[in-house]
């Protein structure tokens, strides 16, 4: 911080020549209107000269500036290396060409030490049992500022680094953030991105982070979602703002997600998605694939290929691996392994999660009374049944409610 | 991860039916952070001072309970505020308004007040369990064992829920003011203010607001706005929530003072110890006013146990941008968990130092409360009145003047018992 003061007075001086040649040249009568318009500026300077510098210095900055004792000191930083986010304790400054850069925010112990003195103190302390204060120092090009807390003048910095990141990785720290920060980076990230963290966020936040964005975009992130998790997000919402958001959203995802909501959230029919593959019996193999090809399903749906009957009913269910090595032309009904395991959208999630465990499936698909295929649970729904309680987050939010 | 839309001719054509619900009872629709506060404001300290001004000096500290409580609301008010607007904790404030020296000395203020707040609780939880006759060598590091684990294995709330049905127990106190019918224009003459003669007086005033304004409360409410989202809008909401704790909280002293001060203050009888509150309860319970009494002081400790060291290893983690989260280990977040086991740790081995008595402990970690008080009040006050930070949601007028008020009674209170203390 040294380093700062320092630059003011430089800066200080250069400025005050830069006034007194302008005033030189505007000799005559613009010299006592100048005089005249320089004495609240004079007064200012004479009793309050820091001040008034600070206040010349900041107004020449353009509104979207980083200001690094409003905006980063003290203030939380993304650290984008470890993905979390953290304190700035102090900043560090280097000389790069003449010119003072901004180098790297000290985010570990011995900023906090060194902001109250005690750095060589603590130092020397450390230093008697052997060992050195640990450095915590951030490189700059890996730290993403969040927005500064300023309720007058709300300054977003683009987050492009953040969107770089995992979107799980992005989920954990937006978890951190405050609302509005977390509004921010959900105004900022692509739709597609915007989706897959909002899926990783814990539940209560999600419906929050919805609820504050502005209802278009928010119907656009819920269409990117798997209807599953879209569902499960609205089921979070007020009434009036979940149809709100349904009619907003495009028809087909829309459809998925009414019908999801219609099931008791914790079963089988609540933690199902209704993204599958259901090929029609009479496909031959060859068509099977045509069909494939032409819907360019994601890896995770071609696990499993079920076979429907004409009324949608499940009649078996078909490896992509035995679609392959199946002749061009003989029907999929003739190949496909009709004894598979389903359950009924009515069962409770826990059941589902046993079953998916004991027989090691990536997925199981759900039927109603009628055997008719309504939609399939994937590993990843019930893997947060199957972990033991410890493993969900836990916070300060739980203990609040 | 869009959908292929091949399940659509086979989907049910069924109508959407809203998912039932989980309904909450009604009550709890209506609690927000502010009632929830109000509650855990009931911890020990909070019992045992009530108790002891109301045997001590009857009903005449009522008014600076009434003062107290104003304060409380408005000051709560002001987290509240603060949390809706800026979506941050209170130490997060602080730290990014006043720096790190400044923040330094609020922490310290924090750890200290909570740090005897956390005495109080295991003294509380020793004195009621010995009223059941288990000394407090078995049932403190039981305790200590307990909550630990209870907090870092299992889920809090669930925890939170059992303790709150005990608490219940000192539901004890509304309904014994209905049984002894105390003389009530007697009672309301105690909120003409007064200054009591005993030399005590000072001691137990500001043991009386450091219990009620505690200043962990403070941090606490906020951090509960912040976590529940509440969203801007319901800002009449909240506050009507804040008021309305506030009122509770100030209601249950009420009432304790009104029991003790019809019991125990006539017969001269003196909070010294677990028994002699418990007294207080006899008209309603007979012989079983110890127990009711223990259950709900056990309750209201072992909240107080749970509660306290975790909030404050959250402000301080916050505040110093530490990792902090109560399903890490060791290793993700050391800070963290060494002050919520310090806490814990030092709070019980302070119970079971050989001698020590619980009660004058516990009105001890009041009056530190009381002290430390007018600190974080400041703090408070300037945040909340910050234009920069808080728009057109920064203190206005009136709350200025009651909130300055309010720091001003409880600085001169402190400094009082500070230069008190000094001459003796």
């Amino acid at each position: 911080m040294d380093f700062l003061k320092a630059l003011s007075l430089e800066e200080a001086m250069l400025r005050a020549q830069a006034l007194a040649s302008a005033c030189r040249l505007d000799e005559g009568s613009a010299f006592t209107a100048g005089l005249i318009h320089d004495i609240g500026r004079l007064v200012l300077a004479t009793y309050y000269p820091r001040q008034l510098e600070a206040a010349i210095a900041d107004a020449q900055l353009p509104q979207e500036a980083l200001r690094l004792s409003r905006d980063l000191m003290d203030k939380q930083v993304v650290d984008t290396h470890g993905a979390k986010v953290v304190r700035v304790n102090d900043l560090q400054l280097s000389e790069v060409d003449g010119q003072l850069r901004l180098v790297g925010a000290d985010v570990g112990l011995r900023g906090l030490l060194r902001r109250v003195g005690a750095e060589g103190l603590a130092e020397r302390v450390v230093g008697l049992a052997g060992q050195k204060l640990p450095r915590g120092i951030i490189p700059w090009h890996l730290v993403e500022p969040l927005a500064a807390q300023d309720a007058n003048v709300r300054v977003t910095v683009p987050r492009t680094k953040l969107a770089l990141l995992h979107p799980a990785d992005i989920a954990d720290i937006v978890e951190e953030m405050t609302v509005d920060d977390r509004r921010a980076v959900f105004e900022q990230l692509d739709i597609e991105t915007a989706a897959e963290t909002l899926s990783e966020i814990e539940p209560e936040m999600q419906a929050s982070i919805v609820s504050d964005l502005e209802q278009e975009r928010a119907a656009d992130i819920l269409d990117e979602m798997a209807p599953d998790e879209a569902a499960d997000l609205l089921q979070d919402l007020p009434e009036e703002r979940r149809e709100e958001l349904v009619d907003l959203m495009e028809k087909d995802e829309a459809a998925d997600v009414e019908e999801l909501l219609a099931y008791p959230e914790d079963s089988a029919g609540g933690i199902m998605t209704t993204d599958l593959i259901a090929l029609p019996a009479q496909l031959t193999a060859a068509a099977a694939i045509d069909k494939l090809r032409e819907l360019q399903p994601d890896a995770e749906l071609t696990y499993y290929l079920y076979v429907v009957d004409s009324q949608g009913r499940l009649d078996g269910v078909i490896s992509l691996r035995d679609l392959v090595v199946t002749k061009p032309d003989t029907p999929i009904s003739e190949v496909m392994d009709r004894n598979v395991l389903k359950v009924d959208a009515t069962s409770p999630k826990e059941e589902v999660a046993s079953l998916i465990a004991k027989y090691n499936l990536l997925a199981l698909p759900v039927v109603d009374a009628r055997r008719k295929l309504l939609g399939t649970v994937t590993i990843d729904d019930v893997v947060d049944i199957m972990l033991p309680r410890g493993w969900r987050k836990r916070s300060l939010r739980s203990i609040a409610r | 991860m869009r959908g292929v839309g091949i399940a659509g001719p086979f989907r049910a054509l069924r109508r959407r039916t809203a998912r039932r619900r989980v309904v909450l009872a009604g009550f709890l629709a209506v609690v927000g952070p502010g009632v929830i506060t109000g509650f855990a404001g009931n911890e020990a300290g909070g019992v045992t001072t009530y108790s002891s001004v109301g045997a001590l000096f009857g009903f005449s500290l009522l008014w600076l309970l009434l003062i107290a409580s104003i304060g409380l609301g408005v000051i709560q008010e002001m987290c509240s505020r603060m949390g809706l607007v800026t979506g941050q904790g209170l130490s997060d404030l602080i730290r990014e308004r006043f720096g790190v020296r400044w923040t330094v000395l609020a922490m310290i203020v924090l750890i200290i007040a909570n740090g005897t707040n956390v005495v109080a609780e295991f003294a509380g939880i020793a004195a009621s369990v010995e009223l059941l006759g288990v000394p407090r060598i078995v049932s403190v590091p039981i305790a200590t064992l307990a909550v630990w684990s209870l907090v870092v294995f299992f889920s809090y709330r669930f925890v939170e829920r059992v303790l709150f049905v005990l608490v219940l127990a000192f539901l004890a106190y509304p309904i014994s003011v209905f049984i002894l019918r105390p003389d009530w224009p007697v009672v309301m003459s105690g909120f003409i203010p007064s200054i009591p003669t005993s030399p005590s007086a000072l001691v137990f005033a500001l043991a009386l607001v450091g219990t009620t304004i505690t200043p962990y409360l403070l941090f606490y409410m906020q951090a509960s706005v912040v976590d529940k989202g509440v969203d801007r809008q319901s800002t009449a909401y909240a506050r009507v929530d804040v008021f309305l704790g506030a009122a509770l909280a100030g209601l249950f002293a009420f009432f304790i003072i009104v029991v003790t001060g019809t019991v125990l203050h006539p017969a001269g009888i003196q909070v010294t110890s677990a028994e002699a509150a418990a007294q207080a309860l006899v008209p309603l319970a007979g012989a079983r006013a110890g127990l009711l009494f223990a259950v709900g002081l056990c309750g209201a400790s072992l909240l107080g146990a749970v509660v306290m060291p975790l909030s404050t290893s959250y402000a301080i983690c916050e505040a110093f941008g530490w990792e902090s989260g109560i399903s890490k280990n060791f290793r993700e977040a050391p800070v963290f968990m060494s002050l919520f086991t310090l806490l814990l740790v030092v709070g019980a081995v302070v119970v079971l130092i050989p001698g020590i008595s619980l009660i004058p402990l516990i009105i001890s970690a009041q009056i530190a409360n009381g002290v430390l008080l007018p600190i974080v009040l400041v703090f408070i006050l300037r945040l909340a009145s910050d234009r920069r930070l808080m728009g057109d949601a920064a203190n206005g007028r009136l709350a200025t003047v009651l909130g300055w008020g309010i720091a001003g009674i409880a600085g001169s209170l402190s400094i009082a018992y500070l230069v008190a203390s000094f001459l003796a």
